[in-house]
């Protein structure tokens, strides 16, 4: 008789337990009303209809070939990628003539997040993925080799923009005037040999380029 | 000068050290081995494939001593001596000039020549390749519905089944009590089911009580599943067609978030890196030792996006037959609600794991957060901002430097613990359109 009850309180229990809100793998549980999850107008990386010139439905198109950002039109940069292009820039490419800025600390705030993971933060090539792949690591020991200290600021620029050996391009990731002001940076490294590791706060991110 | 100077001592004091090896006149493959990786030779070159140069195996049969010598000391040199071989060298490689030695004597050359021609080939792949077999149990969701459904229909069938028995029991009972004395003229169904103390009870009390008693738990319970589980989605890790590990590259390898989220501080997403971003190591980093000398299938769907042949020629890198890879989103917030990464991370200065958690930790990334409103209220009413040098809060600061000045024992600036603390909530971070508009 009582059994009864404790049956009920029993299925109670169970159906507590299997509700449990723990890391759920594949499942994204239940939505409410997912017509109000999903935009209908396209945010960044959702998923469009796919069509002929769109085979895989992407809401990021490439832009039409030559199209020029805003702004950016003096950065057009005019080497090509190659081999001859790396060795004119050595005298063709030039930081612009008004300077650059920031270098200490926008310029290092930029070189600690897209350099140091390989060449390290002080520029000795003694990053964790260097150290973990020792393979990937250039001919020459760090900044403070001559080979660096002589090398034109225009084809540091270059190396940037395209990538060299075994180092891709980083010009999606920094701005014209932020490249610039790395290889400035690159340069200072080189030019002090070492320098201290104080932080950069985040404060110099506030400083947008150009 | 003085460094120079030096350099010169170093050149000549190493010539005396290897004097007495040239003076015997055999090539040292030893010493070559060591040359090979001082000059980090390995950066662009294999013996057994091509990377950023050439494979090297073999180069003594391509190339005369001499040729090697010129083109190692001085590649540049040579091709302006007009050195047909080299020119057509240099060409076939997209034109990715090799690097100047002219630290190394020509002894020393053929030392490394020496190294890569007794270097012992690469063990074969083992053939025994025990299958690493992606068997996991495969858990069906329909399974454990259609076992719900089952398990449901035979607890019917014996209740029913049990009452039966019970009913053709009784019915044997009125018709000969003697036979069943314990069930004849036991009183009503609630007398003969529920303890004495319910059936002496008014029916329609007992009923109210009892089903408060189921209601209270069940609606605690409903409450609950509507508050933590519906539309939330903590926990989330699917499974991504690229078995990235954020524990190895942002963990491991110390590889800031904002090397691949790099729109994290300019726009409202924090972005999703495109592959060349993973070619900057990758070109380079294929994890062949972990898997019998192949390259670790996971790099390899990097490539197969990218329709990357990593044998072909550094020229031109990625094919023209390019497949995006459809990473599975995790973080969503409703169409209606709006957020912004840059600013919270350039403005408010939050590190990425106050929201997202300790992604350097995650094996598999996963949703840290519930990304509920009230998760969002919670940081804009209790986190303090740090509005001092931070332009963009320079209104707000003078009118807290202000009215600190005017209410100087009530001022609302004061936090709990008597402290000036400024919240976002005090600089609209509450107001309805500031995210939902």
């Amino acid at each position: 008789m009582m059994n009864k009850l404790n049956i009920i309180g029993a299925s109670l229990a169970v159906l507590f337990a299997s509700s449990g809100c723990v890391s759920r793998g594949n499942d994204t549980g239940y939505e409410y009303a997912p017509d109000m999850y999903y935009s209908k107008g396209y945010e960044p990386y959702n998923q469009a209809d796919s069509f002929a010139v769109n085979p895989y439905g992407m809401s990021m198109r490439v832009p039409v070939a030559g199209s020029i950002a805003l702004g950016k039109s003096a950065f057009i940069y005019p080497m090509a990628n190659t081999g001859e292009g790396y060795e004119a820039a050595a005298t063709q490419v030039v930081a612009p003539p008004e300077g650059i800025d920031l270098v200490e600390t926008r310029g290092k705030y930029m070189y600690n997040i897209y350099c140091t993971a390989c060449h390290g933060l002080e520029g000795n090539n003694d990053g964790k993925v260097f150290q973990k792949v020792a393979s990937l690591k250039p001919a020459w020991k760090g900044y403070s080799d001559d080979y660096i200290k002589n090398l034109e600021e225009g084809k540091i620029y270059h190396t940037l923009t395209y990538g060299k050996n075994n180092m891709g391009s980083h010009a999606s990731v920094l701005e014209p005037m932020d490249r610039w002001r790395v290889v400035k940076y690159v340069k200072l490294l080189s030019s002090k040999g070492a320098v201290s590791t104080a932080d950069t706060t985040l404060a110099v991110a506030n400083t947008m380029s150009n | 000068m003085k460094i120079n100077r030096f350099k010169i001592w170093a050149v000549a004091a190493s010539f005396a050290i290897t004097a007495p090896i040239f003076a015997q006149g055999a090539p040292n493959a030893e010493e070559g081995k060591k040359l090979f990786d001082a000059n980090n030779c390995g950066s662009c070159h294999a013996l057994d494939k091509k990377l950023v140069g050439p494979a090297l195996r073999g180069v003594h049969d391509r190339h005369s001593n001499e040729w090697l010598i010129q083109w190692v000391r001085n590649n540049k040199k040579f091709r302006e001596s007009g050195d047909a071989d080299a020119i057509k060298l240099y060409n076939d490689y997209g034109g990715a000039a090799m690097n100047i030695y002219e630290n190394l004597t020509p002894a020393q050359v053929l030392d490394i020549v020496e190294y890569i021609k007794t270097a012992p080939a690469p063990a074969a792949p083992k053939t025994d390749t025990a299958v690493t077999s992606s068997d996991a149990p495969v858990t069906d969701p329909t399974t454990k519905y259609v076992l719900l459904i089952l398990l449901a229909v035979f607890s019917i069938v014996l209740i029913v089944l049990a009452r039966v028995r019970n009913t053709l029991k009784r019915i044997a009972a009125e018709a000969n009590p003697d036979e069943y004395p314990e069930l004849a003229n036991k009183g009503s169904f609630m007398q003969r089911n529920l303890p004495a103390f319910m059936s002496k009870m008014n029916p329609t009390v007992l009923g109210l009580i009892v089903t408060t008693l189921i209601a209270i738990p069940l609606g605690i319970y409903g409450f609950n599943f509507a508050n933590t589980e519906v539309g939330v989605q903590k926990g989330y890790a699917p499974t991504q067609p690229i078995a990235f590990s954020h524990k190895l590259h942002a963990g491991e390898l110390e590889i800031d978030c904002k090397y691949c989220h790099s729109t994290v501080e300019v726009s409202k997403s924090a972005s999703i890196p495109a592959l060349n971003t993973c070619m900057n190591c990758h070109k380079g980093v294929q994890a062949t030792e972990k898997y019998n000398g192949e390259i670790s299938p996971e790099i390899k769907k990097i490539y197969a996006a990218l329709d990357y042949n990593p044998e072909e020629l550094p020229g031109k890198q990625f094919g023209d037959n390019p497949a995006p890879v459809r990473w599975v989103r995790i973080h969503n917030l409703p169409d209606h609600a709006y957020f912004n990464h840059s600013q919270h991370v350039v403005v408010g200065k939050l590190q990425c794991q106050s929201c997202h958690g300790p992604v350097q930790k995650m094996e598999v990334i996963q949703q840290w957060s519930t990304l509920q409103m009230g998760w969002c209220i919670d940081c804009h009413r209790n986190s303090g901002i740090d509005v001092a040098n931070n332009g963009y809060y320079a209104a707000l600061h003078d009118k807290a430097q202000k009215d600190l000045k005017q209410n100087q024992n009530n001022s609302k600036y004061f936090g709990p613990d008597g402290k000036v603390k400024i919240t976002p909530a005090m600089n609209g971070g509450l107001e309805c359109a500031k995210c939902h508009y």
